[in-house]
């Protein structure tokens, strides 16, 4: 198809439209990320130049400023790590049984609570917040990792669970009846037998899980407080009504974003899936 | 079943019931300024909802907001998808570049707009418009250009998503359909209007479904870049639920009206499951 179209009289033409198209992506989706990574070692009067200066002495004194003293956002790294391990940890606890319980176990009511997973999933953050707000005030549950954390699980769990689901159906029954039959018992085949086989699938929820939670920022905002405070929510120190410190803000923004930025490229494969995970096959195919 | 137990379990403690409660909440007088004021308000605060003009003016931000944005990103995200398909080489480039703005936290897309892109003098669109001689605006200022402003980053921020998918869904198509195409002469748009169109419609309708979900459950990104401002130019139904909650901290008409959300959403998911079984 390729080599009778480059014969044709359009073909130079086309090949300036593919190449226009590939710049204007690369560019409009690059560059501003780019830019902020370029700002994040630029001095404050650089970054407020007229002309914008391309060539500059790059300084390090911004990430310095932002891991050091009172503006330090180290421990607020920390506390992003803490509240998404946590709660990654517990999501693939309860999401990987569940997940192959949905996608082989006969169950006349899997099609419902498919739906039910699903329907959660869907739950806009906004509509939980003020119920979850107003129950951990009750309880003095608000600004502890262990009330956060739990709360990060309404959104973890059912895209884990749907994402897993996806990989288990991959997995071929006959498999698994066979040893069945060698009676190795249900938990016996799902640990030996099954979980070898969606490795990969596990590894792949656990990276979007990571993600996800990592990039919460609503929850955060409305439940933390000076002990959990997410580097998301942290990014608000650099801004303020009557100045904005862009270098700072570029260079934390670059720190906070790294984690995800490299798991991100590095899981660049499977993203799609995991983007559009419940809407492709899966649930209700046997 | 045991096996799926406590994982339901979970979903229905930190889900379902706090649903319950949200449900409970908005049939109730609570406002934590007006503490006095508590009790049961049954219909109250829906009614209420009836003659509140800012609620009116959160509900068409929300349709404007998800409508526009949805439509631009399958546009533009197919347009680009069409065109990069026949690339030779290069198309890893592409991928990484576009895998950026998807994984980035919204908040930071947020405030990375409201400062390096569209602040006024300084921020790069007012650096090409100024290079354009067009002189500097107020991107997120002015009540008109900042709606614009917001439902720009969001389609910044999502495009690529639906570019993604659009373009693993055009490189699954068979290629002797256009060959026999081609034999007919038939004509570019022809073929794709007749023939590429209805082949990757179901991976337009599913990237339309879940652009929708995340458009009207978008918070932190304009949250970040506008607050909703100014006034309440930017603020769809999501930041006009969480400032009453929140900032007025009326958390009963909060409840109703992310209630009102709530409906709108599970409404699009139900859409969503009827199409999957469809298939």
């Amino acid at each position: 198809m390729s080599s009778t179209r480059l014969t044709r009289p359009g073909a130079a033409l086309r090949r300036l439209l593919m190449f226009c198209a590939a710049a204007v992506l690369v560019l409009v989706w690059a560059f501003p990320v780019f830019w902020g990574f370029l700002t994040s070692f630029k001095t404050e009067r650089d970054v407020l130049a007229w002309p914008p200066v391309l060539f500059f002495t790059p300084t390090l004194d911004n990430y310095r400023a932002v891991m050091q003293g009172n503006s330090s956002i180290l421990p607020n790294l920390w506390s992003s790590f803490v509240v998404t391990s946590l709660a990654t940890l517990i999501t693939m606890l309860f999401a990987v049984p569940a997940a192959y319980a949905m996608a082989r176990l006969r169950m006349r009511l899997k099609r419902t609570t498919g739906f039910y997973v699903l329907a959660t999933q869907m739950l806009p953050p906004v509509g939980l917040i003020i119920p979850y707000y107003i129950v951990l005030q009750k309880i003095g549950g608000l600004d502890t990792y262990s009330g956060i954390t739990a709360i990060y699980l309404s959104f973890s769990l059912p895209f884990a669970i749907w994402l897993m689901i996806t990989y288990f159906e991959d997995v071929p029954f006959e498999m698994e009846e066979a040893a069945l039959l060698d009676r190795a018992g249900r938990m016996r085949t799902l640990w030996y037998v099954i979980l070898p086989q969606v490795r990969g699938g596990i590894a792949v929820t656990t990276i979007f899980v990571f993600l996800n939670a990592w990039n919460e920022f609503l929850f955060a905002v409305v439940l933390g407080g000076n002990t959990v405070r997410p580097v998301t929510v942290a990014m608000y120190n650099f801004i303020s009504v009557e100045q904005t410190q862009w270098a700072l803000l570029s260079a934390a923004a670059m720190l906070a974003m790294a984690p995800v930025i490299v798991i991100g490229l590095a899981a660049q494969r499977h993203i799609v899936k995991g983007l559009t995970v419940g809407a492709v096959k899966g649930g209700g195919r046997r | 079943m045991l096996l799926l137990a406590p994982a339901l379990l979970v979903l229905i403690i930190t889900t379902t019931i706090p649903l319950v409660y949200l449900a409970w909440n908005s049939l109730q007088n609570l406002n934590f300024s007006m503490p006095w004021m508590r009790g049961f308000a049954g219909l109250g605060n829906y009614i209420a909802m009836g003659s509140d003009p800012r609620f009116w003016n959160s509900l068409w931000l929300t349709i404007i907001y998800t409508g526009t944005t949805v439509t631009l990103q399958v546009v533009i995200g197919l347009a680009f998808a069409l065109l990069v398909l026949r690339m030779p080489r290069g198309q890893g480039v592409i991928r990484v570049a576009l895998i950026l703005p998807i994984v980035l936290a919204p908040v930071v897309v947020g405030l990375f707009w409201r400062t390096l892109v569209l602040s006024p003098d300084f921020g790069l669109v007012d650096l090409v418009t100024r290079a354009l001689g067009l002189g500097s605006y107020n991107w997120l200022g002015d009540p008109q250009l900042a709606l614009i402003s917001v439902i720009s980053i969001h389609t910044w921020q999502w495009t690529p998503f639906a570019f993604l998918v659009l373009l693993a869904s055009l490189a699954t198509l068979p290629p002797d359909v256009y060959e026999a195409a081609r034999l007919d002469r038939a004509s570019a748009w022809q073929r794709f209007r007749y023939i590429t169109l209805p082949l990757v419609r179901p991976a337009i309708v599913m990237v339309v479904i879940l652009r929708m979900m995340t458009a009207l459950s978008a918070f932190a990104a304009i949250y970040a870049a506008s607050g909703g401002g100014p006034g309440s130019a930017t603020e769809i139904l999501n930041l006009y639920a969480y400032r009453t909650s929140f900032v007025e901290l009326n958390l009963g008409y909060g409840s109703a009206l992310a209630m009102v959300l709530l409906s709108i959403t599970l409404g699009v998911s139900w859409l969503m499951f009827r199409l999957r079984r469809a298939r």
